[in-house]
């Protein structure tokens, strides 16, 4: 059954915002295509490789397969609403002092993922990093400088608001 | 990084104020304007902006901050000031395809030049305006001055003014001495790495332009061939009606076996192409079983070029003193870009615009104009960055798709290709097959090396190209399967035969070209002869080398790693069962055509652990050295080199290209096709050979070539066992341990013994007889009365309704695919044929207006219609006559009191004899009761009201109840003992559950009000709808439902779930399962994300916990084979549906491995091939 379009009121990176569109519609494609954020991309469309992470209420989500309607009245964070180029967020600037990007298209999933673990457990072992990206695919083989990107911005001190302790 | 759009090189040539290094621009008209006729290599401004301009593109290496570091350099400008151009085909020059890691070594020398150039130029220009000798102006960090006069520099404005200077490129230039570098061979951070980490970076999946539409495409079902006569004329036919009730659409474009839509809205194009119903004609499968791709490769077709003939290579393979043959087989791999390719194409009247991510601008723009007609000049290729491709991905192919599109509809089009489209049709890096006949003279010389290596190879045309008949569908052979053909040592008689081959399937340049394979061969190969002549590997090695680079950084290498020299496999085991072993390879990557140019040398020593009992192999370290000539960015090289080892380690391990006989390539999605994850990675330790004073060397694939050769050497000094054929899977290593073949047997098709419900019905007819003979009364009609006026009812009567109306779930079954709630027009598939739900909204003509509350109460009670039709018991009147007078009443006055729809009923198609009506009044008869419920004393107040809820207008016995023949429910102990709707299996609501947590007050109560309980699993299917409904129902009446339907289930104390719960998914989890077999990977890859319970980091996506779940342990695969193929969701989650990506095969085996796994008590199921039929036709 195809649900007619509805307006979602979201709230997106601190801001609210409307679109009209059909409950099923993958969160992924409304952040992309209706609020131009470029940070989550589509790797696979079926939650597999990690790449369209967001956070939904501080939790990592595959926006790729997670529905509009499920998103209504929660806190949605992306790639771009950690910090900016200017002004960075502390993970953001570890994965860049790290160097941890080749092509970066995977590069919002690993951040993303991380912010959701770090805030979870923000002391962790590099063992545990690995395991909290498990489900996260790179294909250019970045993954010794992401590892070492997250183990950086743990070691700087972490802080669920996001400013670094030093 | 400047943000600010560097000038166009026209621009650039029509302005003063500019020195620019120019060369012809390629195909240009001879007389041209210099905007037309002129490339530009580097341009230097007056206002100091440094453009550099090189025709190939970066693929994520960080090519772009090296070649800044080159122009800077010898320009004695700061690096912040050089801005680089890359690959556009209006701005940069032809310099072909981005190929072979040769854009340092190769593509970077005009810029190079060009920039002594412009610095020669400023010394001049300085020195004629101070009227001094050019040896006293210094340039450093862009400042211009006389020497001893730092304090006055001369400034660029003064120094170029207007003037315009072209300056011919020249053919070489005396470069910047190497003691004087200051960036070049320093580590730099790399430009774009700041802008991608904050989403500020422009990939082409993020290029919008103004009036952009969405497009996708179909793919004919020859998944992954690009030659063969069915290819561009297998297209039957496409019915555009079938996308009729997607909004949006703007165009179905087919041209011969092209065929896409355009979409305004992404979601919509993807629906579209999912839904538009394409009919191709019977293709004759793939021609070669590429389940044995050495056998493949054996038997294709041929063409033998002898690269080398040295010595009497017969006469010496017959006076050995040790002869080793040898074969090797190399799998067909992906690319694998983590992103799906991507374009966008603006087609107008006056030419083309294509945002593409192609590392081949320019051969793009050349297909372009074949496919159009229009003129090559006329279409603009700009190119954006993408996901990273390590050679030939779709890019090409989406570009010229988002071309067709957009010429259809005449606006900008977005393409994006799906998952699955770029793992079948991406052309894949080819399988390979080595034979080496060869070995050992007198005193352990090398004697004779034979060497045949075969290679199918295509150029991979682009593919609408070739969809669209604009080019034969004939296969090219290409010579590409010579990359490093020729070994490290010195053979004293060596042949050297490449064997070029036609396509098998489509194919293409993959990291490493041909020769990550031959030098597995090669580099697997002197192992052996080392351990023959019992010499230790690496000295062995050394004794034979001819290139002394190559022998230096052996030794650096075997030294970094602290080599020990053995002889023979030491077969080190820990106390815990596993071997250890280190291997050894080295080899030069060559590439171009033949006899090619070497890049960067690089040598491994891996460290492996091999699980002696699973067959599991592990690289736990990798030292990893590399001689790249001068480096221009050591942290760039480095990068690359990290990259390389993991991904080559990937490919060795774990990667190989699955086939099937119905559409190729059968790998379309990540579990199918896995790929290194996080836990996997080995230590890696990156040594740089010191060698700045030597020319730049491609740096991008070197590392790769050694890895396989490494690696099994390394798995045979662990386990004295040579494996010579890849990848290593834990089944094909543990074979190879056990001494046998490593290929499985094909699992057989399994085939269904048991009947489905509805095929058992054939001994029906007797008792169908029996019921005409007895059942034909008449039951008179119900006079209409005029609508009834809803404001009759209080506002609380309606909302009691409202309630009943969701714990009935009415809207559920009467409203049909377009969304009009109690409208009617649902197809019900039942045993007896196909009935259609009716409106019962209160339109007078078409719905139940016309209907007196006794009319109305004789349907819900006695299932006959107002005007005295009996209705077929899918409308669930048994139960609803359990109903109470009040109740009815409500729903009445809530029915009433919606809005009315006009629409005329459909009328039901049911198989004799039951579509003979009046039959019904015998079924009534026989099985329905038509009473209201009455109460039981002993028991509970809520127990009585959950029980009336749940018998009563909650019909759950409806689909939980087994029926008999006649489709009556079933009551006794088959009461609520599960049935079947719509497909899927109705679960038993009883203790005769399978679960093996028993049902509790608290999970039915957990899963009645949100969809989902923790120790079953979530609603799906027709029950999802149900929840839903149930949410208009207040918590009193979820909690009495629960309470009855708690009394029809043993629960076990709290403690003692709790318990169960946790060993259950202890003994279930990846931790206590090897991924031994392709349906475990497949799980591993695209289940456990949402799946696997205990993870580290909560997902907002996670799903049910397999191990728990009644799917997986129900009577038959319907649930779970229906959850797989079509996916569902319900309030609290989504599952995506995987019937596009799994094939049948992979779903059997998904579906037989699941269950084994996470209900290893529960029989195998046997109807699952039939469960997937069933699951894919109600999907369309």
């Amino acid at each position: 059954m195809r649900s007619a379009g509805r307006i979602f009121e979201l709230r997106v990176n601190g801001a609210d915002c409307r679109v009209e569109v059909e409950p099923e519609t993958p969160l992924l494609f409304v952040l992309r295509n209706d609020l131009s954020l470029n940070g989550p991309k589509f790797g696979c469309g079926l939650g597999e490789c990690g790449a369209c992470t967001v956070l939904v209420d501080g939790v990592a989500a595959r926006a790729c397969a997670y529905p509009v309607r499920l998103a209504r009245g929660r806190e949605i964070v992306t790639l771009e609403g950690l910090g900016t180029l200017e002004a960075p967020h502390p993970i953001q600037q570890a994965f860049i002092d790290a160097q941890a990007a080749q092509c970066g298209y995977c590069i919002n999933g690993m951040v993303m993922t991380a912010k959701a673990f770090l805030d979870a457990k923000p002391r962790p072992s590099e063992s545990e990093v690995r395991e909290a990206l498990r489900y996260n695919l790179c294909r250019c083989g970045t993954h010794v400088e992401i590892v070492q990107a997250v183990m950086l911005a743990a070691e700087r001190g972490w802080r669920r608001d996001g400013a670094a302790t030093e | 990084m400047s943000f600010l759009a560097p000038p166009s090189r026209r621009e650039l040539l029509k302005r003063g104020g500019v020195i620019a290094v120019v060369s012809p621009r390629k195909g240009a008209p001879a007389g041209a304007a210099p905007e037309d006729g002129l490339d530009i290599h580097v341009c230097l401004t007056a206002e100091g902006r440094v453009l550099a301009f090189c025709g190939h593109v970066d693929l994520g290496t960080g090519i772009r901050t090296a070649l800044a570091q080159i122009v800077a350099e010898e320009l004695d400008f700061p690096f912040a000031a050089v801005e680089m151009v890359l690959g556009d085909t209006a701005q940069t020059p032809d310099q072909g395809a981005t190929i072979a890691s040769e854009t340092i070594q190769v593509t970077s020398i005009p810029m190079r030049i060009a920039a002594v150039q412009i610095r020669r130029q400023l010394v001049a220009l300085a020195a004629a305006a101070l009227d001094c000798p050019e040896e006293e102006i210094a340039v450093a960090d862009g400042v211009v001055s006389r020497r001893g006069e730092a304090a006055s520099p001369l400034g660029l404005g003064p120094l170029l003014g207007n003037r315009r200077i072209m300056l011919p490129l020249a053919e070489s230039a005396a470069f910047k001495p190497v003691e004087q570098h200051g960036l070049v061979g320093k580590p730099v951070a790399r430009v774009d790495i700041p802008a991608k980490l904050t989403g500020r970076f422009t990939y082409v999946h993020d290029v919008r332009v103004p009036g952009m539409l969405h497009g996708r495409v179909v793919r004919p079902p020859y998944a992954g061939i690009d030659a063969g006569e069915f290819v561009g004329h297998s297209l039957a036919a496409v019915d555009r009606t079938s996308i009729a009730g997607i909004p949006g659409i703007r165009a179905v474009v087919v041209e011969g076996d092209f065929v896409g839509v355009v979409a305004e809205r992404e979601e919509h194009a993807a629906a579209a192409a999912e839904a538009l119903v394409v009919r191709w004609k019977e293709w004759p499968g793939l021609a070669t079983d590429l389940g044995d791709a050495g056998n493949a490769l054996r038997k294709h077709p041929a063409t033998a070029r002898k690269l080398v003939d040295e010595g009497d290579v017969e006469a010496a393979l017959e006076s050995l003193e040790k002869r080793l043959d040898r074969t090797y087989v190399w799998p067909y791999q992906m690319h694998g870009s983590i992103g799906p390719s991507c374009a966008v194409a603006d087609v107008r009247a006056d030419g083309v615009t294509v945002w593409t991510g192609s590392q081949n601008p320019f051969p793009l723009q050349a297909d372009l104009a074949l496919l159009t007609g229009m003129p090559a000049e006329s279409i603009e290729v700009i190119r954006h960055e993408a996901a990273g491709c390590y050679g030939r991905n779709c890019a090409d192919d989406v570009a010229a798709d988002a071309v067709l599109l957009s010429r259809a509809v005449g606006a900008p089009v977005r393409v994006q290709l799906t998952r699955e489209q770029e793992h079948l049709w991406e052309p894949k890096g080819a399988a390979q097959l080595v034979d080496i006949a060869g070995g050992l003279g007198p005193g352990g010389a090398l004697a004779a090396y034979d060497f045949h290596t075969r290679y199918p190879s295509n150029a991979a045309p682009t593919l609408a190209l070739l969809l669209t008949g604009r080019i034969p569908n004939r296969p090219a052979t290409l010579k590409m399967g010579d990359r490093t053909a020729i070994p490290s040592y010195r053979y004293e008689n060596m042949r050297i035969t490449a064997y070029d081959m036609p396509p098998i399937i489509r194919a293409s340049w993959l990291r490493g070209v041909s020769a990550m394979p031959n030098v597995f061969a090669h580099e697997s190969y002197i192992d052996e002869l080392a351990h023959e002549a019992g010499v230790d590997p690496v000295e062995f090695r050394l004794r034979h080398i001819t290139d002394e680079r190559a022998a230096e950084l052996v030794k650096a290498t075997a030294a970094r790693a602290g080599w020990a020299p053995h002889v023979g496999p030491r077969m080190q085991a820990d106390g815990e069962g596993i071997l250890h072993g280190r291997g050894f390879a080295q080899a030069r990557y060559v590439h171009g055509n033949w006899p090619g140019v070497g890049a960067a040398w690089a040598a491994w020593v891996a460290d492996v652990a091999v699980n002696r009992a699973t067959g599991e192999v592990t690289v736990s370290r990798v030292v990893v050295g590399q001689d790249t000539g001068m480096m221009v960015n050591p942290a760039g090289v480095q990068h690359q080199i990290h990259g390389n080892v993991l991904q080559s380690t990937s490919r060795v391990l774990r990667e190989e290209v699955t086939f099937s006989e119905t559409a190729a390539v059968a790998a379309r999605e990540w579990g199918a096709y896995p790929v290194l994850t996080f836990p996997e990675l080995p230590a890696i330790d990156v040594m740089l050979m010191e060698r700045q004073h030597e020319p730049p060397l491609g740096a991008g694939e070197s590392a790769s070539v050694p890895s396989a050769a490494a690696i099994v050497n390394a798995v045979y000094d662990a386990t004295g066992v040579r494996f010579r054929e890849l990848p290593l899977t834990p089944e094909r290593v543990l074979a190879g341990l056990n001494g046998r073949p490593a290929l499985a047997p094909p699992s057989a098709p399994r085939r269904s013994s048991r009947l489905a419900f509805w095929s058992r019905l054939g001994g029906m007819a007797a008792a169908v007889a029996t019921f005409v003979a007895v059942s034909l009364p008449l039951t008179p009609e119900i006079g209409p009365i005029a609508r009834p006026d809803p404001a009759t009812w209080s506002a609380a009567t309606i909302e009691k309704g409202r309630q009943l109306a969701a714990l009935g779930a009415c809207a559920v079954c009467h409203t049909g695919k377009d969304g009009v709630p109690y409208a009617g027009g649902l197809a019900l598939e039942t045993p007896f044929g196909t009935i259609m739900t009716t409106n019962i909204t209160p339109d007078p003509e078409t719905g139940i207006g016309g209907w007196s509350y006794p009319a109305f109460e004789r349907a819900m009670r006695a299932g006959i219609h107002r005007d005295g039709r009996h209705l077929y018991p899918a409308f669930p009147y048994p139960s609803f006559a359990k109903a109470s007078e009040a109740d009815l009443q409500a729903l009445y006055a809530f029915l009433m009191s919606q809005p009315a729809v006009s629409r005329a009923n459909e009328p039901s198609r049911l198989v004799f004899p039951f579509n003979l009506r009046p039959l019904m009044a015998g079924w009534n008869l026989l099985f329905n009761r038509g009473r209201e419920l009455e109460p039981e004393a002993v028991r509970s107040a809520e127990w009585n009201r959950g029980r009336y809820l749940v018998d009563g207008l909650g019909h759950c016995g409806a689909c939980h109840s087994p029926r008999n023949a006649l489709g009556a429910e079933k009551g006794g102990r088959a009461y609520l003992a599960g049935g079947e709707a719509e497909g899927w299996e109705a679960p038993a609501l009883t203790s005769a559950s399978r679960t093996p947590i028993p049902w509790s007050e608290a999970e039915l109560y957990a899963y009645l009000r949100s969809g989902h309980a923790a120790r079953h699993g979530t609603a799906s299917g027709p029950m999802a709808p149900v929840i839903e409904a149930l949410k208009g129902l207040p918590d009193a009446d979820i909690r009495a439902m629960a309470v009855y339907l708690a009394s029809l289930n043993t629960a076990l104390p709290e403690r003692e779930a709790a318990a169960k719960a946790d060993v259950i998914l202890e003994v279930t989890a990846s931790a206590a399962h090897l991924a031994a077999s392709p349906a475990a990977r497949l799980y591993e890859g695209a289940c456990a994300v949402c799946h696997e319970t205990g993870r580290i980091v909560p997902l907002a996506n996670q799903g049910p916990a397999l191990g728990l779940s009644s799917k997986l342990h129900a009577a038959t695969p319907a649930n779970l084979v229906n959850m797989l193929v079509q996916g569902g969701g319900h309030g609290a989650g989504q599952m995506p549906a995987f019937g596009q990506a799994l094939d049948d095969r992979q779903i059997a085996d998904l579906a037989a491995y699941l269950r084994g796994r996470f209900a290893p008590g529960q029989p195998e199921w046997r109807d699952v091939e039939k469960a997937i039929e069933r699951a894919r036709i109600s999907q369309r």
